[in-house]
């Protein structure tokens, strides 16, 4: 049974088992709602949940285990020279597709469920066949594939029967169980609350398990390449050369160049956003009236929804030329400082732009929950505003203001778009800002566009800059945070 | 005696420090204060007693231009400060508050040092030419606040860490550091125990002798003990306004004396 399939009947169980569960309570009261402990739909949703939620759990489980457990079982039966963990996955992947180009030529009629799985390469074109229902095949397939394939098929067939059997017989008998439970003297509100707690579990699990899963694919991959490249020439390297024409030692990895211009656009978009974002949140929530702040504030916040590429875009038209004229060789000052249009400081500049509204309002969030009766006390001692926010506001709202400001810094450091429009793409350790630069978030873009071979030290290089770049911005949140709680025990 | 009769007369109008006519406060729709006359003399304490809600906290305000922070509040009707009109639009508020000091319902301490929070007034309309003097300024604010025993070894802790009245004190010092010539209390003691209280009514006592303090309770006792005038509010009217030992004693208007009396409140 398909999955949908299934978790249709399961739906169907679960409302059946509600229908049931709350005409028996009825029925075991003799028709009184007083006599019951709980309210009657509350053995409905006893009957249901005991039916769905086991159920559910073990669909999912099982939907995810499965094709691991068979793919380790059919990795065997390869028997081509495998270089390395790499290749195999590769391989791995052709299985799959085959095995999936079987399915659909079966559901087409294009070949019978005995043809499919009985076979060989050398008696058929399988690719012929395949291509034939739309399915495109890399290369020739060679016989311990298919028949890794076959196997993977009818390893998956009988998987998926069982599954159905298993969730329903779960369902049905959980159904039954909970009914066979209710009476009147049943606590069914009691069991429902506990029920509701393990869905919420579930919920927070699957975010947990994501972050968990993304770090482990990283970290994976980030070993894969450290394998093939010395940790130390990438964490102390100067240069950043990839080669792709030549393989291995060829490249210079080095992330030092990439961190800098990581560092320095963030730093100069800070630089911006700050104290732009900082006035204008003590404008709006200080002196401002209630017209103007209906007025400005959506006004503001409308920055935040422009898709960083716009940004991007901005950048590479507008600002770019714009310094140019001004810094570039015959430009209104004849410094001949930028040579481009792309450099850190167009990329910092419209970075910074687009981090006022993120900074402005979180401050305004933060100001906001400084207590009027400190504004009051201070006023009434004959302060004017700005001093009043100067002196007790802006000391009393630091702690949430920094934390702002770190959560805006890990936003500059992960920004991708308006770095790789506006700032260049060569690594390189200068000082001067009107010089391209890149960064880490547009060098793992870089690297991974195109045909990427993923057991290349020039790919792989991309997992260790986003690990590092995952630390990095995790350190600055955790602290952010760290910040931002010690705040608000201030005033709780 | 013409000459005498002369500064006798001028002495009588310096007497009041404090003239509202005719003052009406709104919150949007809602009329807070209706129609209200008061003239409070100087170097006396007035208490204003009244109902909760009655618009004691909000005539307070009016005094030194609190209300300004209030967007939906709208005053009407003039205040005199010697002679002075307040809402004149050449009047500057900010010079106003350094004037009329105010001591809030709920204690208000800024997230400094205790010392910096008592400092924090001198400083701004720079009393203290020196570190020394602003030493001294804040000891004596300390002491006066009856807070300097409890404060001396901790200045540099923060003002925030202390306890309730201990705050409601420091606010206390806080306001008279600025030495202003009014003091504007709203309900200083209410969260102070006996001792802490008695402290504070003898310091509104000592006050007086150089400023024109008024004082928002709501302990008859209290009203009685410290308090030479006294005016009654209620649902936003000022009753009756005289001396204290009459109000007390021998109100004319039946709300006075059934408020006085536990009957209405
Ligand atoms: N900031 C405000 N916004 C709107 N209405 C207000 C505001 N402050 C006070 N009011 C209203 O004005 C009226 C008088 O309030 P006020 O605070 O002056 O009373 P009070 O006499 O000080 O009472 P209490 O003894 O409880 O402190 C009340 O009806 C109150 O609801
Ligand atoms: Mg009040």
């Amino acid at each position: 049974m398909p999955i949908l399939t299934l978790l249709v009947v399961l739906a169907i169980i679960a409302v059946a088992g509600y229908v049931l569960g709350r005409r028996r309570a009825m029925a075991s009261a003799d028709g009184d709602m007083r006599k019951l402990h709980s309210l009657p739909s509350y053995y409905g949703y006893n009957a249901a949940l005991t039916g769905l939620v086991p159920a559910a759990l073990v669909l999912a489980v099982w939907t995810i285990a499965q094709p691991m457990v068979l793919q380790n079982n059919v990795s065997d039966m390869i028997t081509t020279e495998v270089a390395d963990d790499g290749a195999l996955s590769l391989i791995m992947s052709d299985v799959r597709r085959l095995a999936d180009g079987l399915d659909t030529a079966v559901a087409q009629g294009a070949l019978t469920p005995a043809e499919a799985a009985n076979m060989t390469a050398e008696g058929t074109d399988v690719r012929g066949t395949l291509a034939d229902v739309g399915v495109a095949l890399g290369s020739e397939v060679s016989q311990d594939v298919l028949g890794a394939a076959q196997a993977y098929r009818a390893g998956s067939a009988t998987g998926n029967l069982i599954k159905t059997v298993l969730v329903l017989l779960i369902a049905i008998g959980g159904t039954a169980f909970a009914l066979m439970k209710t009476t009147a003297t049943f606590r069914a509100r009691n069991t429902v609350e506990r029920g509701v707690m393990a869905v919420l579990i579930a919920a927070a699990s699957i975010a947990i398990l994501t972050t968990i899963g993304i770090v482990l694919s990283l970290v994976f991959n980030t070993v894969e390449f450290f394998r093939l490249y010395p940790a130390m020439d990438f964490f102390f390297g100067t240069t950043w050369q990839p080669s792709f024409s030549g393989r291995g030692g060829a490249s210079e990895l080095g992330l030092l160049p990439l961190l800098w211009g990581t560092l320095y656009i963030s730093f100069v978009a800070l630089l911006v956003a700050v104290p732009i974002g900082l006035f204008a949140a003590i404008y709006l929530s200080e002196y401002a009236g209630p017209r103007v702040r209906a007025f400005a504030k959506p006004m503001l916040e409308v920055l935040a929804g422009i898709p960083t590429i716009v940004y991007g875009l901005f950048a590479l038209l507008v600002v770019g030329p714009m310094l140019k004229d001004v810094f570039g060789g015959d430009g209104a000052l004849g410094v001949a400082w930028m040579t481009g249009d792309r450099s850190v400081i167009t990329a910092g500049l419209v970075m910074g732009i687009m981090l006022i509204p993120f900074v402005s309002s979180l401050s305004d969030d933060i100001i906001n929950a400084v207590p009027q009766s400190m504004r009051d006390g201070s006023l009434g001692l004959g302060a004017t505003p700005s001093e009043t926010i100067r002196q007790v506001v802006l000391p009393a709202a630091l702690p949430g203001i920094v934390g702002a400001i770190l959560l805006a810094a890990s936003r500059a450091i992960g920004e991708t778009m308006i770095v790789v429009l506006g700032a260049g793409a060569a690594g390189r350790l200068d000082l001067n800002p009107f010089e391209a630069m890149t960064t880490v978030t547009a060098k793992i873009v870089s690297q991974l566009t195109g045909d990427s071979d993923f057991s290349s030290p020039e790919a792989l290089v991309a997992f260790a800059l986003g690990m590092s770049l995952f630390v990095i911005t995790l350190g600055l949140n955790v602290f952010a945070l760290f910040i931002v709680r010690k705040y608000r025990e201030q005033y709780e | 005696m013409k000459d005498l009769n002369l500064t006798e007369k001028s002495h009588l109008m310096s007497d009041t420090k404090i003239s509202a006519k005719g003052v009406q406060v709104y919150y949007g729709d809602n009329h807070a204060i209706k129609d209200v006359n008061v003239d409070i003399e100087d170097k006396t304490v007035t208490a204003f007693i009244g109902p909760s809600g009655c618009g004691k906290s909000t005539f307070l305000r009016t005094i030194n231009r609190m209300n300004d922070t209030i967007d939906i509040c709208r005053v009407e009707g003039d205040i005199l400060i010697d002679g002075e009109d307040i809402y004149d639009p050449a009047v500057d508020p900010v010079q106003l508050r350094a004037k009329v000091g105010m001591v809030f319902q709920k204690p208000n301490p800024f997230p400094k040092s205790i010392y910096d929070n008592v400092a924090y007034g001198p400083k701004i309309h720079g009393l203290a030419r020196n570190k020394a003097e602003l030493d001294e300024i804040v000891e004596k604010s300390l002491r006066k606040a009856a807070l300097w025993n409890e404060a001396k070894d901790r200045l540099q802790a923060p003002g925030t860490g202390l306890s309730g009245g201990q705050q409601q004190r420091l606010c206390i010092a806080r306001a008279i550091a600025t030495s202003p010539e009014v003091l504007l209390m709203d309900e200083p003691c209410s969260a102070l125990d006996p001792i802490a209280t008695a402290q504070v009514e003898e310091l509104i006592d000592e006050l007086r002798q150089s400023f024109s303090v008024v004082i928002v309770t709501h302990s008859m006792q209290q009203a009685a003990r410290v308090s030479q005038k006294t005016a009654f509010f209620h649902l936003g009217n000022l009753v009756e306004f005289g001396e204290t030992d009459k109000i007390f004693t021998n109100p004319e208007d039946p709300r006075t004396e059934s408020y006085i009396s536990g009957r209405i409140g």
